[in-house]
């Protein structure tokens, strides 16, 4: 087991580091419809 | 056969290459659910920004359906397989059709290259991704829960579902990855694809790995006696006896085990994010440190529910969630936006309107297009994550907001020309982003004025909800069903449960939020449904942990 977890905690700590360094990134899950940039208008007619 | 107990027993190498396997597959299932999520507006530009409206219309619907309608169909198609000719075989195909659609795409040629046929062929490999997926999550927990030894069954499928975390990660990876690498420009150019071509290693070592396995113990012993079912479909849902228990899966645990899921991982970061205004950056890494405190719980649930029960820790997951929501997300906001709570508490924001012109907001493919000024005023209101009253105008009056003592009239762009439109829309943004700064609500939350530790201990809470209904949930729903139609039986409840009740949430709590005008009351879709899987629960679904898997076979 503690091998699972020395795993685990390597790899989080790896996430974590990629996240800092430019870690602005969609972590919504996946989209329902087709986006495109930039975004529709709020009140587009 | 592993039905004699084993508790305290360590695992064996066996079982272990068993969980393995398995995981591996559900592992690849998130990591595209979040490729497609992470890339969705380079997708989007490179397959779609030159259609024009009403295919774009189209298409979104079509995608609209690959991500929820295939889903149940492909539980039935794979379940019924799966019920047939046995586990194997089954999601070796379902993981086989699910890694080379993904692998596709990362070749696919693009709009500008060939026209009409690379939305048309994307949106095809999405649908087969969709039908794949319905079977692939059933196949893995029936298969592992079939070679578990009784007495650790909760145990040994928990393990299925930290690959959600697992996956989210290993995307992350790749995705940041390649785009540090490759710089921002190229990554939009083509780098994108890179992403979906190295799915196909990780679809090589599930092909090789899942090669290697034997057919589940329980459908071996069923297929030598010659009792596996061959109208799995009709045996599921044409007998009372079994449609029951169906609908008892659904109703009774997975509606809410998935909304209480979306909430905790999905609808929190939503909150955080847009509601609240923390930079995506920073919301990101307390999302993912509260995932990686939260995500050994899965264990520690699906264990625990060996010894005390499935349905407890469910139950009280459910239940827990449904009361504590409304305090924690108050919180949550008190923690990480303390100038937004103030100015809210001193400063409410109006929308006087026409209650005829107010329509229910749900646009869940970002297509739908809102005209009335009523409409128009609690878009922008929702959109800038504005919490606002409503108050009622006489009929045929024009909306307006109410900031303070400020007063900003609304339009209707009915019958506009685009450009007026365009002015109309910008002018009002404008005055509203104004008389909100005025009344003191922050354009952004002050990293300064962030109690991080606090905001992480809250979404790591969030978390532990979702390992409370979801670490015990695929052995309980294994153990509800007999053998011949168990594949079938307990996919369709957990994709319509998570892929309806679950993927509906973020664009259903928005519509209330749109709608009500409160950032809070979103909540009240998954507090609806978390506390009608209580109900139903409690009232009608058995424990099954001493269940025998193989009594009825």
């Amino acid at each position: 087991m503690w091998k699972y977890v020395v795993g685990f905690v390597a790899f989080s700590a790896l996430v974590i580091w990629v996240l800092s360094k430019g870690g602005d990134i969609d972590m919504s899950g996946e989209k329902h419809g087709v986006d495109v940039a930039p975004a529709a208008s709020a009140a587009s007619n | 056969m592993a039905t004699a107990s084993a508790v305290g027993k360590p695992m064996t190498k066996e079982e272990k290459k068993v969980i393995f396997a398995s995981s591996l597959g559900t592992v690849f299932e998130w990591y595209d659910f979040y490729l497609y999520g992470t890339l969705a507006v380079i997708i989007g530009n490179q397959f779609f920004s030159a259609l024009d409206p009403a295919s774009r219309t189209i298409f979104s619907l079509l995608a609209f359906a690959a991500g929820f309608i295939v889903r149940p169909f492909g539980a039935l198609v794979f379940g019924r397989l799966g019920d047939m000719i046995g586990r194997k075989y089954t999601f070796l195909v379902t993981i086989l059709i699910m890694g080379l659609s993904t692998f596709i795409v990362g070749l696919l040629p693009n709009y500008a290259s060939i026209g009409l046929a690379a939305p048309v062929i994307l949106i095809g490999l999405r649908m087969l991704q969709g039908l794949a997926l319905g079977g692939e999550y059933g196949g893995a927990a029936t298969y592992v829960a079939e070679h578990a030894p009784h007495g650790k069954r909760g145990a040994f499928t928990s393990w299925i579902q930290t690959t959600a975390t697992l996956g989210l990660f290993l995307s992350l990876l790749v995705i940041l990855g390649t785009r540090t690498a490759m710089g921002e420009a190229a990554f939009a150019e083509w780098g994108w694809r890179i992403p979906f071509l190295v799915s196909v290693i990780l679809l090589g070592v599930s092909v090789w790995i899942r090669l290697s396995m034997n057919e589940s113990p329980a459908f071996k012993k069923m297929k030598e006696e010659g009792k596996t079912s061959k109208a799995p479909l009709t045996e599921s849902f044409g007998q009372w006896k079994n449609l029951k228990i169906v609908i008892l899966a659904l109703v009774g645990l997975t509606m809410g085990q998935a909304v209480v899921w979306y909430t905790g991982q999905f609808y929190a970061l939503f909150f955080l994010t847009g509601a609240l205004k923390v930079d995506g950056a920073t919301a990101n890494i307390m999302i993912a440190i509260s995932l990686i405190i939260g995500t050994p719980f899965f264990i520690v649930f699906g264990t625990l529910s060996d010894k005390i029960g499935r349905k407890p820790i469910i139950m009280a997951g459910c239940l827990i969630a449904a009361l504590t929501y409304f305090p924690l997300f108050k919180a949550l906001t008190e923690a990480a936006n303390p100038d937004l709570a103030a100015a809210q508490a001193k400063n409410k924001v109006v929308v006087v309107a026409d209650p005829e012109r107010c329509s229910f907001q749900f646009n869940p493919t970002g297509t739908a297009k809102f005209t009335s000024s009523c409409d128009i005023a609690k878009q922008v209101l929702s959109a800038g994550s504005v919490s606002y009253d409503n108050e009622a105008a006489p009929t045929g009056t024009v909306a307006q907001i109410k900031i303070g003592d400020k007063v900003i009239p609304g339009f209707e762009s009915k019958g506009m020309s685009p450009d007026d439109v365009k002015k109309a829309d910008a002018d009002f943004k404008k005055a509203i982003s104004t008389a909100l700064k005025e009344a003191g609500y922050p354009a952004k939350a002050d990293p300064e004025k962030m109690n991080k530790p606090l905001i992480v201990a809250i979404l790591t809470l969030l978390v532990i909800y979702v390992t409370m209904v979801y670490g015990p949930i695929a052995a309980m729903l294994v153990e509800m069903f007999p053998t011949r139609i168990r594949y079938t039986s307990m996919s369709l409840p957990y994709h319509i449960g998570n892929g309806w009740f679950g993927g509906l949430l973020p664009a259903t709590g928005l519509a209330i939020v749109a709608q009500t005008g409160n950032m809070y009351n979103g909540l009240w879709y998954p507090i609806i449904f978390a506390s009608i899987t209580f109900v139903v629960g409690m009232l009608f679904v058995k424990e099954t942990k001493d269940v025998d898997i193989y009594a009825k076979d």
